[in-house]
This record gives C-alpha cells, sequence and structure tokens, in this order.
C-alpha cells in the first residue's frame, strides 16, 4: 500500500511542525480502512490498515521526544492495532498455504493409488486408498486448519471490540489534540530571587 | 525484539533536516549491530532483531524523506527495502515454524504427522531464505550501504540539499 503524500513538509522547518503534519495524514490514512476492515473478507483492507497502523507507530516513536507523551501513548495504541492485525494476517498466510499443502499431499496419493492399480486397470478398489503414503497427515493439517480458522475469527472480533473501543474513546482527537511540542523550561534568571 | 535506540538530542524546533540525519545515523547504526550472526539459523532472534531495525531504519528514511538528495535517497531506500525483503523472506518461515511448534504440542500424537510434514516444507523454505539473505547481505557490503547512508546523512545536514519523496 503506497503511502499517502504528506503535504508542505520544509527540511528547514521545525521538527515538531513537520511531525504534526505527518501524524495528522498517518493518522487518517488509518482510520480511511476501518470502513471495510469492518468486513472479515476483506483481507485487504485488514492489511492495509496494519501497514498503516505501522507507518503511524513508526513516525510517532521517531518524533516522540519532540512531541511528548501523546505521541508515547498513541505508539502503544498504534503497535497494539498493529500486532493484532498483524496476527490476524499471520492467520490470512498460514491456512491457504495447509490448505496447498494438503492438496499436494493428496495429489501424490492419487498419482501413488493410479500408479499402484496398473496401467491397464478396468476399476480400482478402494483398499488401495488405505495404503496412500500421506494417509496419517491428513488429520493433523485438518486440525490446523481448524485452530487457524477459528483463531482467526476470534481475533477478528477481537479486532472489532478494540477498534470501537478506541473510535468511541476519541483516540485519534486525543491524540492530535495531546501533540505538544516539548520544549525545554527557560532558564530562571541569574540572582532571581531577591533579598 | 531490540527496543529502538534513543535519537539524542531531538527538540521541537530544531531543522527538519537535522533530526533526519541524527535518526539515520542511529537507525543506521542499529541495522548493521544486529547483522552479526544473522545467518545463524539456530537462534531465530538475529533475524528477527535485524529486521525489525532493518524496518525502522526504512520509517526514518520515509518519514525523512524531503530531507535528502532525491536520487541517492531513492536509491537507498531501494537497497533497505531489497535487505528487508531477504530479511522478511528468512523471518517468515521462521514464525510459521513456531506456531506449528506451539499447535503440534497442544494437538495428538495422530495429529503430528500432518504438521511435521509441514514443518519439513518450511525448513526448506528456511534454508533458502538464507541463501537469499547472504546474497542480499553481500549486496549491501559490495554497495557500500552503511556508508552511503551515513553520507545522506551528512547531506541532510547541509542546507538546500533536499527534495525527496513524500513520506
Amino acid at each position: 500500500m503506497k503511502a499517502r503524500k504528506v503535504k508542505k513538509l520544509a527540511p528547514e522547518g521545525a521538527l515538531a511542525d513537520n511531525a504534526q503534519r505527518i501524524v495528522a495524514v498517518r493518522l487518517e490514512e488509518l482510520r480511511s480502512f476501518a470502513g471495510a476492515a469492518h468486513d472479515p473478507a476483506e483481507v485487504e483492507a485488514l492489511h492495509d490498515m496494519r501497514i498503516a497502523a505501522k507507518r503511524l507507530r513508526y513516525v510517532l516513536e521517531i518524533t516522540e521526544p519532540a512531541l511528548g507523551p501523546s505521541a508515547r501513548q498513541g505508539a502503544k495504541t498504534a503497535k497494539r492495532l498493529q500486532d493484532l492485525l498483524g496476527e490476524i494476517h499471520d492467520c490470512d498466510v498460514m491456512l491457504p498455504r495447509v490448505r496447498a499443502h494438503t492438496e499436494r499431499l493428496r495429489a501424490e496419493d492419487v498419482e501413488w493409488a493410479r500408479h499402484a492399480a496398473g496401467g491397464r486397470a478396468q476399476d480400482l478398489t478402494p483398499s488401495v486408498a488405505s495404503g496412500a503414503p500421506n494417509r496419517a497427515r491428513y488429520r493433523g493439517l485438518e486440525a490446523l486448519g481448524v485452530y487457524l480458522s477459528a483463531r482467526r475469527s476470534v481475533l477478528f472480533d477481537r479486532f472489532l471490540r478494540e477498534w470501537e473501543a478506541l473510535e468511541s474513546g476519541g483516540f485519534a482527537a486525543r491524540l492530535t489534540d495531546g501533540l505538544n511540542p516539548v520544549r525545554p523550561e527557560p532558564a530562571a534568571p541569574a540572582g532571581g530571587e531577591g533579598p | 525484539m531490540a527496543q529502538a535506540r534513543p535519537i539524542p538530542e531531538l527538540s521541537p524546533d530544531m531543522r527538519f533536516a537535522d533530526a533526519a540525519a541524527a535518526a539515520v545515523e542511529v537507525r543506521a547504526a542499529e541495522v548493521f549491530e544486529h547483522s552479526a550472526g544473522v545467518l545463524d539459523s539456530d537462534d531465530i532472534e538475529r533475524v528477527h532483531d535485524m529486521r525489525v531495525s532493518t524496518r525502522r531504519l526504512r520509517a526514518a528514511l520515509e518519514v525523512f524523506a524531503v530531507c535528502f538528495p532525491r536520487k541517492e535517497h531513492r536509491r537507498v531506500l531501494r537497497e533497505v527495502k531489497a535487505l528487508a525483503d531477504a530479511l522478511g523472506e528468512r523471518r517468515d518461515p521462521d514464525v510459521a515454524l513456531e506456531v506449528l511448534s506451539g499447535v503440534a504440542a497442544e494437538l495428538t500424537r495422530s495429529d503430528r504427522p500432518g504438521i511435521e510434514s509441514l514443518a519439513a516444507e518450511l525448513h526448506e523454505e528456511q534454508k533458502q531464505g538464507n541463501a537469499r539473505l547472504e546474497q542480499a547481505l553481500s549486496r549491501a557490503r559490495e554497495s557500500q550501504l552503511e556508508g552511503r547512508l551515513a553520507a545522506l546523512a551528512e547531506a541532510a545536514r547541509s542546507p538546500r540539499a533536499q527534495a525527496g519523496a513524500s513520506p
């Protein structure tokens, strides 16, 4: 997912001003995926939202010394979201992989059984399948597939709850309103205390 | 996971380009420190740490893109991305194997042959990933990526060197 362009960045300008502009764009980018990500089938939107959370997290982490505690808190929130979406993504990557592996084993077994029947066979007896070399492997792979599908569903529901809690708690406004440049205290004038 | 090293002397009113130079210097140093022993597949945390630090470097290059000379920034970013991709290819089977190991420990004995057959496939990918990572590390050394990152940071410190892409 290509990052949205941030306008009016100035290399000669102050770090805090530029950082606030970037954070505002990255925050809006993150929130823009939330609608589509409410659909559990929208694998791509969830993936894009994870990348957007990662981008927001990193800009907050880098600029936190200049932007203060709200940036630190925002980076933690973005990381939590990124990690949760990452776990969902891992299931989305692993599931097709388990299915593809199972298919490959099945194709090997079909080939083996076909070969066992001989080139001029008229038909095939079911007992041939009981000797298939990968027969003992399907059970564990099916169990793994069930586990990953169910875990994905649990994590997705958790994501919805956590995202709704963030939105209803006004996290975006709290983050942007709380980004206050951390400026050093002015030095006390010498001899400031009177006699 | 390795904690990100703080970037010293960042202050709200400093030049954005000076912050860019400091961020890239610190993040680049982290990447190359974590490169030691990264090809040792018995210790998967090394790859993870280097991958995370490469991501942080990439983020710094993207956040501060506008502060660097455009052409060299683009080249360096492409090389950092290639390194990150190679680390990802190596890391992905590590993560999958960890998941499988956790699942296998909780399933019954008769479920294990299937999990083990998938694990064997992933071990093969881990080896291939290591070979690709070795190539990517060699390319980074040959192109003197570390020195070019230092030069990029230095260029950001000189006024008017900028005009990179948007972060």
